[in-house]
């Protein structure tokens, strides 16, 4: 009974201690008018799948804040962080650079502007992981971008990693000067355990009689403590102002040379965008729920002296793929494309025309990615991104959104 | 030496007496702990968290003013009720040394095993040697009121000194992409975190920048004045919870 009800204890002490960390891997679990209206993702790639402890992987990609943000979501553009969704440090994060800034520390991202990413991280313990860029935004939370499988192979023990101070000197990052932590730490929790041994176990029984003395003095119970007590009380307190002053006096000589933790917020300037010669404006946008159909109307002005046509409708990490235009595969089981997903009425869009289209982005991918929960939202607006091809391939791109319709027939 | 038996107990002789005095202690020390370590986890894990989770939150500004306050509400309230009822100077030394100890079993399973961060990123700090500050204060001076004026003063003053030997190791300077940061610093970037994103560290976020250089000292004078109005506070609310228990006892 009494060993079951320390068992308990421990338990309950345990379960309090556990962190949150929780994981960045709920990409199905955000409501999907925040997936399809806070960042356009497109282009994310990774350098290899497949890895050992200590080799490189660079996450690289571009993505474009969108212009429908909803209003009751705190803005990206007021603090915000380029990060990295790996389940805890499994990698380590060598450099980070959006257009070319370091992202180190956090930013602001500008609504419709183009930032192109890199991420260089280095495989700490052998896994395999869905890695998905995100960006945590202040008081919203992460917004998740495309994931990709990865696997790392090898011995976590293999894996190192240093630090060059400008000192010179050479930090271990993974068990920097540990032992001088310990012991100092050790050192501590030794002198306390002394104290703690003198008043609970030099004298037995304790807790019983002494309560009792004590009770019975009442107002002169300071007569239970003896002159060694006070003693004691003397040496620890100038034990414990020495170890201070000495410890400080000790770590000032072996690191003279300190800095404050470093914070702030950088500018990240947007990158240049190349001019869009083409202008597009959505009409109607229904859902039909039975067909996992969306049917969206569009005004499509070319302005440029090329035939356009759509290859690819993406909507919150969806992407749709019009099969006479683009040939692309889903990289992995959980790569989120549907290679024949888009019907396009109308195109291509003959050079300088204005033209009316319908595009059609059907597949189970709404229901089984959870979109279809988006006729559950408050505020039914949709969002997505078109991207466009001329006759030579060239790409254009171009953000739509607007009101959506249910269609439950 | 041992009180006088009573009669009316089936405890007659006293070495018996002494044996079931002995049971209690050795039933209600562990139990003891063990409370103190879980509630001091929890208060400290809700009031300090972050701040001593992680070294590149342990700033020069708001964690030697936050963790002294947080530190200071059990060993005031628990201090209260082993001095009061059995004279023991163990309220500070006693509880600090059980979240200490729950701390490091913590960081070792949850964020070391469990969540791969490495050890010397995750250690808990020294906090051990501000109880026994408070012990001795108060052993020696056998009052509350100037266990808190002096004790409870040194407590927010000391915290950054006592924990800078295992701390300035982490504040020597490193380059990164043509930025200055702290060793401490890399870390937070390198280990990836990604539910701590760099702006939800609250750190050296400040109007008092303004003291530039004084910032340490500054900081550890108002935690300590702070300190003592905390403490004074905490040790009446612990004499309210002494006379409440005492109360329902009588009643
Ligand atoms: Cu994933």
């Amino acid at each position: 009974m009494r060993f079951s009800a320390v068992l308990a204890l421990i338990f309950l002490v345990l379960s309090v201690l556990i962190p949150s960390l929780a994981e960045a891997h709920g990409e199905r679990a955000q409501q999907p008018a925040l997936r399809m209206r806070t960042v356009e993702w497109f282009d994310v790639s990774v350098s290899t799948k497949q890895l050992q402890v200590n080799d490189i992987l660079v996450v690289k990609g571009s993505f474009v804040p969108s212009n429908y943000w909803p209003e009751h979501v705190h803005s990206i553009e007021g603090a915000s962080y380029l990060n990295i969704g790996v389940p805890g440090p499994t990698f380590v994060r060598l450099d980070s650079r959006i257009n070319g800034t370091p992202g180190i520390r956090s930013t602001a991202f500008h609504k419709g502007e183009l930032y192109n990413f890199e991420i260089t991280l280095k495989a700490r313990k052998p896994g395999k992981y869905h890695i998905h860029p995100l960006i945590n935004v202040e008081s919203a939370g992460p917004v998740i971008g495309p994931g990709i499988w990865v696997e790392v192979t090898g011995s976590e023990a293999q894996f190192t990693n240093t630090a060059k101070t400008l000192l010179g000197q050479t930090v271990d990052m993974e068990h920097y000067n540990f032992g001088h932590t310990v012991a100092w730490s050790a050192l501590w929790m030794l002198i306390a355990a002394a104290w703690i041994v003198y008043w609970l176990f030099s004298r037995r029984p304790l807790i019983v009689p002494r309560f009792k003395r004590v009770s019975e003095l009442g107002q002169d119970a300071d007569a239970i403590l003896t002159p060694t007590d006070r003693r004691l009380g003397l040496l620890f307190l100038i034990i414990t102002l020495s170890v201070t002053m000495g410890g400080y006096l000790y770590a000032n000589d072996r690191w003279p040379i300190t800095t404050p933790l470093q914070t702030g917020k950088v500018h990240t300037p947007p990158a240049v965008q190349a001019p869009m010669p083409l202008e597009v404006t959505m009409g109607e946008a229904r859902y039909r729920i039975p067909g996992r159909s969306f049917r969206i109307e569009l005004t499509v002005s070319n302005k440029s002296d090329r035939p356009l046509s759509i290859g690819e409708f993406s909507a919150g990490n969806l992407r749709f793929i019009n099969s006479k235009v683009l040939d692309i595969k889903p990289t992995d089981e959980d790569d989120l494309v549907a290679p024949d997903a888009l019907r396009v009425e109308g195109s291509p869009i003959p050079a300088g025309e204005t033209r009316k289209l319908v595009i059609y982005a059907d597949d189970a991918m709404w229901e089984t990615q959870r979109m279809t929960t988006m006729i559950a939202s408050p505020d039914a607006v949709i969002a997505g991104m078109l991207f466009f091809y001329d006759d030579q391939g060239k790409r254009y791109y171009a953000e739509i959104g607007g009101p959506m319709i249910p269609v439950f027939g | 030496m041992t009180a006088a038996v009573p009669n009316d107990t089936a405890v007659t002789t006293t070495a018996e007496q002494r044996r079931s005095y002995l049971q209690f202690d050795m039933l209600i020390i562990p139990l003891v702990v063990l409370l103190f370590m879980g509630i001091f986890s929890f208060h400290f894990a809700l009031l300090v968290g972050d701040w001593d989770y992680w070294i590149d939150w342990r700033d020069r500004r708001w964690w030697p003013l936050v963790t002294p306050l947080a530190i200071t509400v059990l060993p005031a309230v628990f201090g209260y009720l082993l001095w009061d009822k059995l004279r023991l100077p163990l309220g500070g030394t006693l509880t600090i040394f059980c979240l200490s100890l729950a701390a490091w079993i913590s960081r070792y399973l949850n964020f070391h095993l469990l969540a791969n961060f490495p050890m010397d990123m995750v250690f808990p700090s020294s906090y051990v040697g501000l109880g026994l500050l408070l012990d001795c204060m108060l052993l020696l001076t056998r009052s509350w009121f100037f266990t808190g004026l002096i004790g409870a003063f040194l407590v927010g003053l000391l915290i950054y000194p006592m924990n800078w030997p295992i701390l300035a190791q982490y504040h020597v300077p490193v380059e990164m992409d043509g930025i200055l940061m702290t060793v401490a610093d890399v870390f937070g970037f390198e280990y990836v975190r990604t539910s701590i994103p760099e702006y939800l560290r609250i750190i050296e976020q400040s109007t008092l920048r303004t003291f530039g250089e004084a910032v340490t000292p500054l900081t550890a004078v108002f935690a300590g004045f702070i300190n003592i109005i905390n403490y004074w506070f905490w040790i009446w609310i612990g004499s309210l919870g002494v006379k409440a228990i005492w109360i329902r006892k009588i009643v």
